[in-house]
């Protein structure tokens, strides 16, 4: 009986310290672990102890070999329940801050102060019928009794955080078999007592492997299998609403929570954006960043744990009644791309189970997963939002051109067509099948712009370019623009413009008409008033002198303004002869046909042009009668003893032409309208120039035709000064 | 001197028919193509003054080219419906020696007259010049133009024109000195007139208009006369 109790106790021992082993190779460094270690290290004091005694008894040796082995009996035995206390609160988790120190400090402390004792007062024991009769000093009693009771306590106390029925029970039959120790030394309780401590430090370190090893292992399996399914499951969702339930949904099933809750950051709030199995009317609480748990989590980034709410947590309560019904809550921060974009919460009811570590652990693995499932979701949701907007503005603009009446086509910078309205396939004669995707391939040569350069040229200037295509006996206005400004392409819009041509060509001819009937009137009368002058000259009457110069000069004017009309007809409507033209050339023309208006009014007319000036392209004849016109303004509206300057010179690449007087200068209210036709300002100092209000049109219209452009500078009462510029001719073409 | 002036408009006719009579011409007044053409040819007139626009089916310068068939008298285009240089040139195609735009004064109209009168007339004064190389043969005394052999009629203005750039054979006559040589002091802004003289009477002498080989263009400068003869 005595050798099968040796065996078994020796062969239990033996496990024990095995799985001590393995259990510490796997982590010494765990607190739990460590203090396991010393309670087993303890109890095989205690049981080489009783081992010891024993063999020496049966074996009868010396006395004081038997007071060694009960001395070591003793110290293993009051250690074994310290160490079965410490190693339970730490099991349980009610161990306070430096309890390692404390603990190991009171041990030693503890086991010295009896060692003493034990050394000094040897044990007595008596061996009655080879019976071995122990017993226990009243200190191992008062020692045993302390902390067994304690770990009894906090063990049964906190069965639900330690979570093994196993451990919890092998725990207190360690406790038990310490106190079968008591109760009778003659029946030898003291060997039974340590066979059952044997037996439960087998359990317990058989349970430990179980927690500390296996089950973790088992449980990595099962985490990275549950990972892999919320994962899937999250990310197989696209609704930010299904994506936040899911979560959650996940979050409480793995940490066996009671319920669980999104934050979401909107502003400088966080909003409950989600709850599962948590009341309804929680939703859309909003906790300010900073305060509560989730605002401080979502400040700090960091998670934060609660075992007991109530008891750790003295800030403000995000939810209502939490301290009331919330027991244990952890709260995880969401962060997207270093930002946190919400908060994950999951709490147990007020008797539901305690989080550990490990469930913090689990749940920021899995934030981390629903962070991005969020963002994602988010992302998603905005983009696919874009393209709804961006496929209604393109359907909305698509059944626009289709409807409407004029051709549009669009060509990326390969010329390749990318749109085609049903106008311009009509127009164009082409069906749904292009001949070629190049436009220059697939449209007849009549519709493309004839000359190429000069398109490019002007909508990288004036982002338009606008020329003329007839068409099947119709004339068409087709403009020409780059789309947008990323340089995507070019759209052409095509206009028919064939009844606006065949109004303007009617236009043209009555102003043609008109002027002529007009002109042969005036030329029978002023032939009628030159022979008059003939047949009075004899005659020196200054009243019918003077009448008669009236009339002269009416006439003239009359003339004027038809010859007005005709030119600006004849720029409008004529087309270009271009060819190089020298400015000083120009000048000197413009100048020499003015020279005698000039003198007659006493007006110094000087010219200028500076020796670089350029020479440019352009219809002499034309832009030589717009300098004229220019000239001319200013000569009629410079007083008698006035100057009048004309010069010619290079700015950058264009040819900057100037008139400057000394005249009476155009108010600024007057300037905006001054190149419209027929514009005549009524100004003071002014009434006396006539005019037919075309000439700065006609400038204006000349300007244009050769890419250029014409303004002035005016100060009332000193003068006025019109400036033209005309793009230069470039060298190249030059030489 | 004796001027036929055909216009349909009764006011301009009278006064520009008293203007000349006053200044010692010859007058026969039309006022449509058709009695101007009659009048031509039963009057025989030293110079024609066109209007163009004209009712009755014959305007100025179907006149004009009919005239042209048949005899080199100077014709003087009057119109008031001249817009373009197109137009004008269009007239100086026609066969006329001068194109004025109404309205013009009565004073610089007779100067006119006057100015293609003796540009017609000068032609025959010149001095003797002869040039043959075979194609072109040209007697400027005799007022006679041979292109391969056959008689070629010029006008008065193509003439001298001719005359002119023949008279300086190898070197360069500027525009604004052909215009005063050929046309007259009063002319030299009419850049065109060469243009278009040139163009005609390239098409008459030349083998091929297209590529002149006795008047070539000096460009931006004027023309020149290259002889093909050997002197």
């Amino acid at each position: 009986m005595t050798g099968l109790t040796l065996l078994i106790n020796a062969v239990s021992l033996a496990l024990a310290l095995g799985f001590l082993l393995i259990i510490l190779w796997q982590d010494s460094r765990k607190e739990l672990n460590q203090f396991f270690a010393i309670f087993l290290f303890l109890t095989v004091l205690w049981n080489v102890g009783a081992l010891l005694t024993q063999m020496a008894v049966m074996v009868g040796l010396e006395t004081f070999i038997v007071r060694f082995a009960v001395g070591v009996l003793e110290l293993g035995f009051i250690g074994a329940s310290i160490g079965v206390y410490t190693f339970a609160s730490v099991l349980a988790g009610t161990h306070l801050q430096r309890f390692r120190t404390l603990a190991l400090a009171s041990l030693v402390l503890v086991l010295a102060y009896r060692g003493l004792i034990i050394a000094s007062t040897p044990p007595a024991f008596t061996v009655i019928n080879e019976t071995f009769n122990y017993r226990f000093p009243l200190p191992s009693i008062v020692f045993y009794l302390f902390f067994d009771v304690v770990t009894a306590f906090t063990v049964w106390r906190y069965r639900r955080t330690i979570g093994s029925r196993l451990l919890v029970g092998a725990i207190l039959l360690f406790v038990g078999g310490q106190f079968m120790a008591f109760l009778n030394p003659e029946l030898s309780t003291i060997w039974l007592s340590t066979s059952i401590s044997s037996v439960a430090t087998l359990v317990i370190s058989s349970e430990m492997l179980q927690r500390e090893i296996l089950k973790p292992l088992a449980s990595r399996i099962s985490q990275v299998e549950a990972m892999n399914r919320v994962s899937l499951s999250i990310t197989s969702q696209i609704a930010l609403d299904t994506v936040l339930e899911e979560i959650t949904r996940q979050a409480v099933g793995w940490v066996d929570a009671d319920g669980a809750g999104i934050f979401l950051i909107q502003g400088r709030e966080l909003d409950l954006e989600t709850v599962y199995e948590l009341p309804e009317e929680f939703l859309h609480v909003r906790v300010p960043l900073g305060e509560g748990v989730v605002g401080s989590v979502a400040r700090t980034q960091q998670s934060i744990r609660l075992v007991n709410y109530a008891r750790d947590w003295q800030g403000v309560a995000e939810l209502p009644d939490a301290k009331e019904t919330i027991g244990s809550m952890i709260c995880v921060p969401l962060i997207y791309a270093a930002k946190v974009i919400g908060v994950l919460m999951v709490v147990t009811g007020k008797h539901g189970r305690r989080f550990a570590p490990e469930d913090a652990r689990l749940l920021e693995m899995l934030g981390a997963q629903a962070a991005v499932a969020i963002a994602h979701s988010r992302l998603f949701g905005e983009q696919r939002k874009l393209t709804e907007q961006v496929e209604a503005g393109r359907s909305q603009l698509e059944s626009l051109l289709e409807s409407t009446e004029n051709a549009v086509i669009a060509v990326n910078r390969r010329f390749e067509i990318i749109f085609m309205n049903p106008a311009a396939r009509e127009l164009l004669a082409l069906d749904e099948t292009l001949p070629s995707k190049n436009v220059l391939r697939a449209l007849p040569r009549a519709v493309l712009p004839p000359d190429y350069r000069r398109a490019l040229r002007d909508m990288r200037q004036n982002r338009v370019h606008i020329y003329e295509i007839t068409l099947h006996g119709k004339v068409f206005l087709c403009h020409l623009a780059p789309i947008g400004r990323s340089k995507a392409g070019w759209v052409a819009v095509v206009n028919d413009v064939t009844q606006l041509k065949e109004l303007d060509r009617l236009k043209s001819e009555m102003v043609r008409m008109t002027s002529h009937d007009l002109k042969n009137p005036l030329q029978a009368a002023m032939a009628n008033l030159e022979l008059l002058r003939d047949d009075l000259a004899a005659e020196t009457n200054p009243e019918i002198d003077l009448s008669l110069t009236m009339v002269e000069k009416q006439l003239v004017r009359m003339n004027r303004i038809i010859r007005g009309i005709l030119d600006l007809e004849r720029v409008k409507t004529g087309t270009l002869t271009f060819g190089v033209c020298r400015p000083a050339r120009i000048l000197k023309n413009a100048v020499e046909e003015l020279k005698h208006l000039a003198d007659d009014q006493h007006i110094v007319l000087e010219t200028q042009v500076a020796e670089d000036t350029p020479d440019f392209q352009g219809d002499v004849e034309q832009f030589e009668r717009a300098l004229i016109n220019l000239v001319e303004n200013a000569i009629k509206f410079t007083p008698a003893g006035g100057h009048v300057w004309v010069s010619a010179e290079r700015s950058e690449d264009n040819v900057l032409f100037s008139v400057r007087d000394t005249g009476i200068g155009i108010p600024a209210e007057l300037q905006p309208q001054l190149f419209e036709r027929f514009f005549r300002g009524r100004q003071k100092g002014a009434e006396h120039v006539s005019g037919s209000g075309l000439g700065l049109s006609l400038v204006k219209t000349v300007v244009e035709n050769h890419n250029g452009k014409v303004w002035l500078e005016s100060t009332e009462g000193s003068g006025t000064t019109f400036y033209v510029s005309i793009p230069a001719l470039s060298l190249q073409v030059a030489e | 001197m004796k001027v036929l002036i055909v216009d349909d408009e009764q006011a301009i006719r009278d006064a520009l028919g008293r203007k000349l009579r006053r200044e010692g011409f010859g007058v026969v007044l039309c006022g449509d193509g058709l009695e101007g053409l009659r009048a031509f040819h039963a009057e025989r007139p030293d110079l024609v003054i066109l209007d163009i626009v004209m009712p009755g089916g014959m305007d100025g310068l179907t006149v004009c080219q009919r005239i042209r068939e048949v005899a080199d008298t100077p014709v003087m285009m009057l119109s008031a419906q001249a817009v373009t240089e197109d137009d004008v040139i269009q007239g100086l195609n026609a066969g006329a020696d001068e194109y004025l735009i109404k309205p013009i004064r009565l004073n610089e109209f007779v100067a006119r007259v006057q100015a293609l009168l003796r540009r017609a007339q000068m032609v025959s004064s010149e001095d003797a010049q002869v040039y043959n190389d075979g194609h072109l043969n040209v007697d400027l005394q005799r007022r006679n133009v041979q292109v391969n052999g056959r008689k070629m009629h010029l006008t008065p203005t193509e003439f001298k024109l001719l005359a002119v750039l023949l008279e300086n054979a190898g070197r360069v006559v500027p525009q604004r000195d052909l215009l005063e040589q050929v046309w007259g002091r009063e002319y030299v802004d009419d850049v065109y007139y060469p243009r278009v003289y040139i163009s005609q009477l390239r098409r008459k002498i030349e083998p091929d208009a297209a590529n002149p080989i006795y008047i070539l263009t000096e460009h931006r400068v004027g023309y020149r006369f290259e002889r093909h003869d050997t002197p």
